[in-house]
């Protein structure tokens, strides 16, 4: 019997180990520390792959580079779901590339990058100062990429016998109401990330008019982001209700939304600067596509502020074997017309004073990016205009996506809060 | 005393030989997963961004009290319970019938063995998007049933149907694995056994709970303690599938720790809920052992 036991015992204990192993790894990730270097001569840059911007993409546009400078460029996707995702993690781990194109330094990142603001090329490029942290400037782009647009149909609008873009919320509203009774979905949204992202490009505009600077007031604990945002909860609320947005978007994936826009079913679908690119890559369409800036706040001027994000921005790791080759390669990526030419005419970019072939679509966008009154801060906000907590964007779409399935845009503004009081 | 002094130089090279074999094994094992563990339990009780240059601030227990003080948190773990508990027994429930089905040898059993493995040989990040494009609103099950005038069915915009849908998916992707080991059970399970039930007269119901389930005991342990750790590690058919929406209704705790806790570089609140994983993985497993042993000395003690 003792034996039996003590068997037992032991074999339940092994057992027990051997299940629990498999976690171990999980937590595994959280360690580990080191350095990572390129090959000689060469520099490793982590970059955005897309169905744009794929791998093939950006070797032709370093070739040149490389062909001039003898250096070889390593292009990296990221490891994990995305740039911002992977870089973190590779630095704790210490397998950190060289040059990051599409991601913006932080309070954790800006000590491991190196600050750009003494370079003569630097101080020329696009949204440089915006993108300052205190008197430093990690981060290098080529343009601009407008966030708050809406896009539309110009059949459906003449269908349904809309004279004009709409230019406040109450037009807005109505409009809605005339594409529905025309036979077309009102406004398209979708679920994932673009659920959040577009009710924050819908009121970009009204909010950062009726709140400037919204993220540095939060951060002061002069505002809160409930606050900031019932109004648009609201809204959004009242469109899910009265069914101009459709309640099994919030399961629908973005690709399957723009490819309902670009089928010509929707009358107006909010996105960034960057759909011109897939509306590009859509060909010809059935209808012809218009694009206006989110109405503006209630009295005050049209169109307002433009939520606006550095394009391509490109940073440089600290400590790395080659830091003149980065700092070329970064001065080429951003100031060398070919590449910016490029860069401009691949993902919905847009550069003053730049001459670039511009589609129909493009041009409009660019007239709005030109027409607007200022270029502010977006989501968790940029340089010294930024929110005092970070993943403000996933947790901001789960509570836009909470108006699809039933909570009240006051639940949604107190669910907002408790999150950033949780997490200041 | 002659045969003495010669055993003892042996009994210690014998000794000497086993410990030179097992070392080894012991440092890899205490290198790869016993420090990242401590290291994980250490981080957990501090601030840390997880930066090579950043000391870690020892914060106490301030991590936990944020992991059980936030509804966002205590949320994720009653979904990652839900999940394991109910996948593990749909797992297990349809792996266990599936290999009573298709234990004896023949043709078709060797395909539908073949089929129902191949579940499990996809990424499960594929078996998301796959089940994305058959559940999602204009995926090709709600096609058909406007097709058909039907009403579509809410199976990713619904959170109580899309928390349902992962688990089924999940269970869909997971059981082919449990299938092998039910399947390798039975082909333990004493043949004899089963004949002398047969000719006893037993009904297969009757054969399956006095003979079958008493000898697939092991089997059973091993299988519910898999399936329920791989369950509470899930983490990309949540990705795929629903991106943990609609409004977070389909968050885990793994998919936190990645997803959320990780890219905000908050290792120490990571680490914690990485703890609480393996001490929910050794409740688990403890907690399916000591339910067997019981039922065993129960067992032991009616005959």
């Amino acid at each position: 019997m003792t034996m039996t036991s003590t068997n037992r015992g032991s074999k339940a204990r092994g057992a027990a180990l051997a299940a629990v192993v498999p976690l171990l790894l999980v937590a595994a990730c959280s360690s580990g520390s080191g350095s990572a270097e390129g090959e000689d001569g060469e520099i490793r840059m982590m970059v955005n792959l897309t169905d744009n911007l794929n791998q093939a993409y950006w070797e032709k546009l370093v070739k040149p580079f490389e062909d001039e400078t003898g250096l070889k460029v390593k292009i990296e996707g990221p490891t994990g779901k995305s740039v911002a995702e992977s870089f973190p993690q590779q630095l704790a781990a210490g397998t950190a590339p060289d040059v990051i194109q599409s991601i913006f330094p932080d309070d954790d990142t800006a000590p491991e990058l190196i600050d750009l603001g003494g370079e003569a090329w630097a101080k020329g490029t696009p949204m440089f100062d915006e993108y300052a942290m205190g008197d430093a400037h990690y981060a290098v782009g080529v343009g601009t990429q407008t966030q708050s647009l809406i896009y539309y149909n110009k059949t459906a609008f003449e269908k349904a016998g809309i004279s004009g873009p709409p230019t406040t919320w109450d037009e807005l509203t109505k409009d809605l109401g005339a594409l529905e009774k025309a036979g077309y979905t009102p406004m398209q949204t979708a679920g994932d990330f673009q659920t959040g992202l577009q009710l924050q490009q819908i009121y970009h505009p009204t909010l950062n008019q009726l709140h400037p600077k919204w993220q540095t007031a939060v951060a002061d604990d002069r505002l809160s982001v409930g606050d900031a945002y019932k109004p648009a909860f609201q809204m959004y609320a009242d469109w899910i209700e009265a069914g101009y947005i459709g309640k099994s978007d919030v399961g629908l994936s973005p690709s399957q939304a723009d490819g309902n826009f670009t089928a010509g079913k929707v009358g107006l679908y909010t996105n960034g600067s960057w759909f011109a690119a897939s509306l590009d890559k859509a060909g010809d369409l059935p209808f012809e596509v218009g694009v206006f800036s989110p109405p503006a706040a209630e009295g005050q001027a049209y169109p307002g502020p433009q939520g606006a994000t550095m394009a391509n921005p490109y940073m440089i790791r600290k400590g790395i074997g080659d830091e003149d080759g980065a700092k070329q390669l970064v001065e080429y990526l951003v100031t060398d017309a070919k590449a910016v030419e490029a860069q401009l005419g691949s993902d919905g970019v847009f550069r003053k004073g730049a001459e670039s072939k511009q589609s129909g679509v493009d041009a409009q966008i660019q007239g709005i990016l030109d027409d607007a009154p200022a270029l502010v801060a977006v989501g968790e906000g940029q340089g010294n205009v930024r929110l005092p907590v970070t993943g403000f964007n996933p947790k901001f779409t789960e509570v836009a996506q909470s108006l699809y399935t039933g909570a009240g845009p006051a639940d949604a503004a107190k669910s907002i809060d408790q999150w950033v009081d949780e997490n200041r | 005393m002659e045969r003495t002094s010669v055993s003892k130089p042996r009994a210690w090279r014998d000794l000497g030989a086993r410990v030179s074999m097992v070392v080894p094994a012991v440092l890899v094992y205490v290198a790869l997963l016993v420090v990242p563990v401590i290291y994980a339990i250490y981080y957990s009780f501090t601030e840390y961004n997880g930066f090579p240059h950043r000391v870690p601030e020892f914060i106490g227990l301030d991590n936990y009290r944020t992991m059980f003080g936030s509804d966002d948190i205590t949320g994720t773990m009653v979904v990652t319970a839900v999940v394991a508990v109910v996948g593990a027994v749909a797992v297990n429930l349809a792996a266990l019938g599936l290999a009573l089905l298709l234990q004896r040898t023949n043709r078709f059993n060797t395909f539908g063995r073949v089929v129902m493995f191949y579940p499990h040989v996809l990424s499960a990040l594929v078996v998301g998007f796959l089940w994305q494009a058959i559940l999602g609103p204009q995926g090709v099950v709600n096609t058909m049933l406007e097709k058909v005038g039907t009403d579509s069915l809410p199976f990713l915009s619904d959170p109580d149907w899309a928390l349902w849908s992962m688990i089924l998916v999940i269970v869909w992707s997971l059981f082919g694995v449990q299938l092998i080991l039910y399947l390798a059970g039975l082909q333990a399970v004493p043949a004899d056994l089963l004949e002398a039930a047969r000719i006893d007269g037993a009904s297969p119901w009757q054969t399956f709970r006095a003979v079958t389930w008493p000898s697939l005991a092991s089997t059973v342990t091993v299988a519910v303690i898999t399936s329920g750790i791989s369950l509470l590690k899930t983490y990309d058919v949540v990705v795929s599938l629903t991106g943990s929406g609609p409004a977070g209704s389909t968050k885990t705790l793994a998919y936190s720790i990645l997803a959320v806790s990780f890219p905000q570089r908050d290792i120490g609140l990571a680490s914690a809920q990485a703890v609480l994983l393996i001490v929910a993985a050794a409740v688990l497993a403890i907690t399916v052992l000591v339910l067997r042993r019981r039922a065993e000395d129960d067992a032991e003690s009616i005959g």
